[in-house]
């Protein structure tokens, strides 16, 4: 039972008012747990009103204060207060020292607990000197002076905490170093410490406000440098005994470990300080050992110690720097080994494995990065960088630096050509994206569309594109890429080949009004194609050529038809791209007869033989027209498929020979094609295009130095020079010579001149 | 908590009387008491109010029992007007001696607006009228020599009415 019903103090009187109240407060503070009875706690609470309220107590004043109004009582109480809360604190610091490590925590915790309490009942039954002198001589700007409550924090911070944070934190600390060990520990302990710390952390200049200062200081400083202490003896351990990715496994295990430290028993103030530190002792100390190991991983493929070191790297400050030049080198090294195994069968392998090698290696880095690296945006640079150099410089592309763009080409053609592997349409799709993949890193790309353009044109006038969507789908991606001036001429062809057909259906309308019986009766089955000049990559023909004359009348039917609709138009033929199909009447032992597939310089060379069985090479040559370096290889391919005869027997053609037709031709399949092209057109094809790349680049140069100068009027040399790079690169990389001998051109040609201080001006 | 819990407070005079606990916690030290020591089974004593007094307190908090807690000890706007709504008036239509009993209670139960409202009526008996009309009012005998008058005079110089 506390004291028997409390009498309240003579209220004037100090003594007895803080006898009274100490006694009060001993039992709030030593004996809580008993209870404090309702009659006693009203009793106090009076108490220190009516002393605070008294009269008398002026007298004690000395004047003072009454400066400012009326004399408030209390200082008195406050001081004997502090001065009680001080002997307590010496009590409890006497029994502490009886304690050590977990039992101290313990203690501590214990003490702080039953004496944050009791400050809380205190600062009630205090409330009344809180409220007014403690409130006046906070106001007044005291320093010093806190409200009960935070008197009691100041004194335990000053009297008890000052002389034992050491002994507590080493006790902590040993704690933690137990659980880094492996061993349990009782982690809410901590937590308590570390609460109690936070809660001493009092704003001087305002005591509603606490900081983290106390907290900062007297744990998180000694946390920190233990920290270190632990990882720098264990990572320099560990380092010593295992490997390097058993490290990193750890390092990473470690990480995890601290971070789930500060959610269980730290503040979360000390996050921050405590992973930096981590990532200084277990990373940056042994940053240059990591990335030592980064080509043996990379080499060995190992997806998931790469990513573990990139994650471990990425967290201190240019940690990647050097492991993306290695990772730069690597992938190059792989693009031009795989190069070089694809150039290792000589010149004879087909564009697809050149491409495919070239993807393949992509997409083999392409994944790690996004798997490993975390598709970070410096690392994909490091491969792009990569791929260009091995899509543009390597084994194949060593004898001319355009092969790239060309077998690109060549593969796109592949794969949109009618025959070939037909790839299902959503296959085909994806392939066309790989295709663009490898565009992206061509630096050439002028090559790549002269190619392109070349074999577009031939499938479409062939009519052997694999789809017209194929085709749109396959524009629309190189228009994404490099912008609707580098896919015009594609389009417009596109386009001609739409126009065409609709031309050939009124042409055929046409015809039914003007033909007379007699045309009908010999009347060639036909189809026309417009092609404008200006867009397609076409030659007229480089051969001579007298068209038989039912082609002939066709042909000017169909060009009287033409002109008519389009006055003022030139047509030019373009024999040897036309071709067409003859049935074979004069063979008697088949059924059905034959249809032979042929050119129209072949169709030329058989129809004569409608007239004669034989014919001498003269002949032929006489009636066509064809030079020899076409007539030939025709011949050539007659005699091969037995459709003629030669004599003398076993000779090649050429002048003296002449050539029969064989009555008894015989073939497995009713149509037999004949126009096969032949391998010397083919390479003097690709010569050609690569002449006038060269020639193409000469106008792209210029073009794009009178353009600029057109708009700035004047510019220094230099920056002319920068800014042609600038324009022209995404067509191809552009020579600094080159660009200075055609700006040299153009001054010549008077569009450019130069002024003084190496400035240069247009000439409007 | 229940919200209707019925405290009894005993008053100097040793009187009980019933009152709600929602109306008590009015009072601050009530409210700080209850939390500190958990309900209370027995009449809660009142040393320093009697019951007469005690019974106008708890008038005034059953009527205030749902006003908003005070907001913070610098609210500028309650400190600067002495305007005092009409039921408070009412309230405090009671003998000089009944109204300062009512502010000494409310100052020592921690009533702050209870405390407001007993000031500012005092406040407003003191508007307006000269030392003279206030000694009379309040019934003070003037024990001022003329030269201490003289003195205070001059030093509130600034706070008189031109």
């Amino acid at each position: 039972m506390p004291p028997l019903i409390p009498q309240a103090p003579q209220k004037e009187d100090l003594d007895e008012t803080w006898t009274f109240l100490e006694k009060g407060i001993d039992s709030v503070m030593l004996k809580l747990e008993e209870g404090v009875d309702m009659k006693h706690y009203m009793a106090l609470y009076t108490a220190v009103h009516n002393f605070c309220t008294s009269q008398k107590a002026v007298a004690n004043g000395q004047g003072l204060q009454s400066h400012r109004g009326a004399h408030l009582l209390g200082e008195e109480l406050y001081k004997l207060l502090g001065e009680y809360l001080s002997r307590h604190l010496q009590a409890v610091y006497t029994e502490s020292e009886s304690h050590a490590e977990e039992a101290l925590l313990g203690f501590y915790i214990r003490e702080w607990l039953r004496y944050t309490t009791a400050a809380k009942y205190i600062n009630h039954l205090f409330r009344y000197l809180n409220r007014h002198w403690v409130k006046r001589e906070i106001d007044e700007g005291k320093k010093n002076v806190y409200d009960v409550y935070t008197l009691h924090l100041v004194k335990w911070k000053d009297d008890f905490f000052m002389k034992v944070h050491k002994k507590v934190m080493d006790a902590v600390l040993n704690l933690v170093e137990k659980q880094r060990n492996g061993e349990t520990i009782e982690q809410s302990q901590i937590k308590s410490i570390v609460d109690s710390f936070v809660s001493l952390g009092l704003d001087e200049s305002d005591s509603t406000k606490s900081t983290l200062e106390v907290y900062r200081i007297y744990f998180e400083k000694p946390f920190i440098a233990a920290t270190r202490v632990y990882y720098e003896n264990e990572s320099r351990q560990f380092v010593a005994e295992n490997s390097v990715v058993e490290y990193m496994k750890k390092a990473e295990s470690r990480f995890d470990e601290e971070k789930a430290r500060v959610g269980l028993y730290l503040h979360p103030d000390i996050s921050k300080h405590l992973t930096d530190t981590c990532l200084d002792v277990l990373v940056t100390a042994h940053s240059e050992l990591l990335r030592d190991e980064f080509q043996v991983l990379l080499d060995n493929e190992r997806q998931d110690d790469l990513a573990r070191m990139y994650r471990l790297l990425s967290r201190i400050k240019d940690g990647l720097d050097p492991l993306r030049t290695k990772f730069e080198t690597h992938v190059r090294k792989a693009g031009l080994a795989a190069v070089e195994k694809v150039a290792t069968g000589g010149e004879t392998f087909e564009p697809r494995m050149y491409v495919d090698a070239l993807l393949q290696v992509h997409t083999r880095y392409q994944s790690l990065v996004n798997e490993a690296f975390n598709g970070e945006s410096e690392f994909v640079r490091s491969l792009d960088n990569a791929c260009r150099e091995f899509v543009n410089r390597n084994k194949i592309c060593a004898s001319s630096s355009t092969k790239s763009p060309e077998l690109l080409a060549k593969y796109t053609d592949s794969l949109l050509k009618k025959g070939s592997k037909a790839a299902e349409e959503s296959e085909l799709e994806e392939m066309l994206v790989q295709i663009m993949t490898v565009f992206k890193y061509i630096e050439d790309k002028d090559v790549f569309q002269k190619f392109y353009s070349k074999m577009l044109a031939k499938r479409l006038v062939h009519v052997s594109s694999v789809s017209d969507d194929a085709e749109t789908s396959m524009i629309s991606k190189l228009k994404e890429a490099c912008g609707f001036e580098y896919t015009n001429k594609l389009q417009r062809m596109f386009q001609d080949i739409q126009i065409s057909k609709d031309l050939n259906g009124s042409y055929r309308d046409w015809q039914e009004k003007v033909l007379d019986d007699d045309d009908r009766k010999k009347l060639v089955d036909s189809h026309f194609q417009i092609l404008g000049t200006g867009f397609w990559p076409l030659q007229a023909p480089s051969t001579d050529f007298l068209a038989p004359p039912e082609i002939v009348k066709t042909a000017e039917r169909f060009q009287s038809f033409y002109f008519d609709k389009h006055n003022g138009r030139k047509l030019t033929w373009l024999w040897q791209l036309c071709k067409g199909e003859m049935k074979t009447n004069y063979i008697k032992n088949t059924k059905v007869p034959y249809t032979f597939q042929v050119s129209t310089f072949q169709m030329g060379i058989l129809l004569l033989f409608n007239e004669n069985d034989t014919l001498t090479y003269e002949d032929i040559q006489k009636a066509t027209s064809l030079a020899p370096e076409i007539l030939d290889p025709n011949l050539g391919i007659f005699l091969k498929a037995k459709v003629l005869h030669i004599s003398p027997e076993g000779t090649k053609p050429g002048p003296g020979a002449s050539f029969s037709l064989n009555y008894n031709f015989k073939h497995k399949k009713v149509k037999v094609n004949l126009n096969i092209q032949i391998k010397s057109e083919q390479k003097v094809e690709s010569d050609d295009t690569h002449k006038t790349i060269e020639e193409d680049r000469k106008l792209l140069l210029q073009s794009a130095i009178v353009r600029i100068m057109k708009s700035r009027k004047k510019m220094k040399h230099v920056q002319l020079v920068q800014e042609v790079i600038h324009q022209v690169k995404s067509r191809f990389p552009p020579k600094v010579p080159d660009i200075k001998k055609n700006i040299e051109a153009l001054m010549e040609k008077d569009y450019i001149e130069r002024l003084d201080g190496d400035e240069i001006a247009y000439i409007a | 908590m229940a919200a209707n819990q019925t405290l009894t407070f005993q008053s100097s005079d040793g009187v009980d009387i019933s009152v709600d606990r929602d109306v008590a916690e009015r009072s601050l030290l009530i409210k700080n008491m209850l939390e500190d020591l958990g309900d209370a089974h027995e009449a809660i004593p009142i040393p320093n109010v009697n019951e007469a007094v005690l019974k106008k307190v708890i008038e005034w908090c059953s009527y205030h029992k749902n006003d908003p807690p005070s907001t913070g000890d610098d609210d500028d706007s309650r400190r600067k007007t002495t305007d005092i709504d009409e039921w408070d008036q009412k309230f405090m239509q009671v003998d000089q001696e009944m109204l300062f009993e009512i502010i000494l209670a409310a100052n020592y139960l921690d009533i702050k607006g209870l405390l407001d409202v007993g000031c500012k009526t005092v406040a407003n008996m003191i508007k307006g009228k000269s030392p003279e009309e206030i000694r009379k009012t309040f019934n003070i005998q003037n024990d001022f020599t003329p030269e201490e008058e003289d003195q205070i005079r001059r030093e509130n110089e600034w706070a008189e009415d031109r």
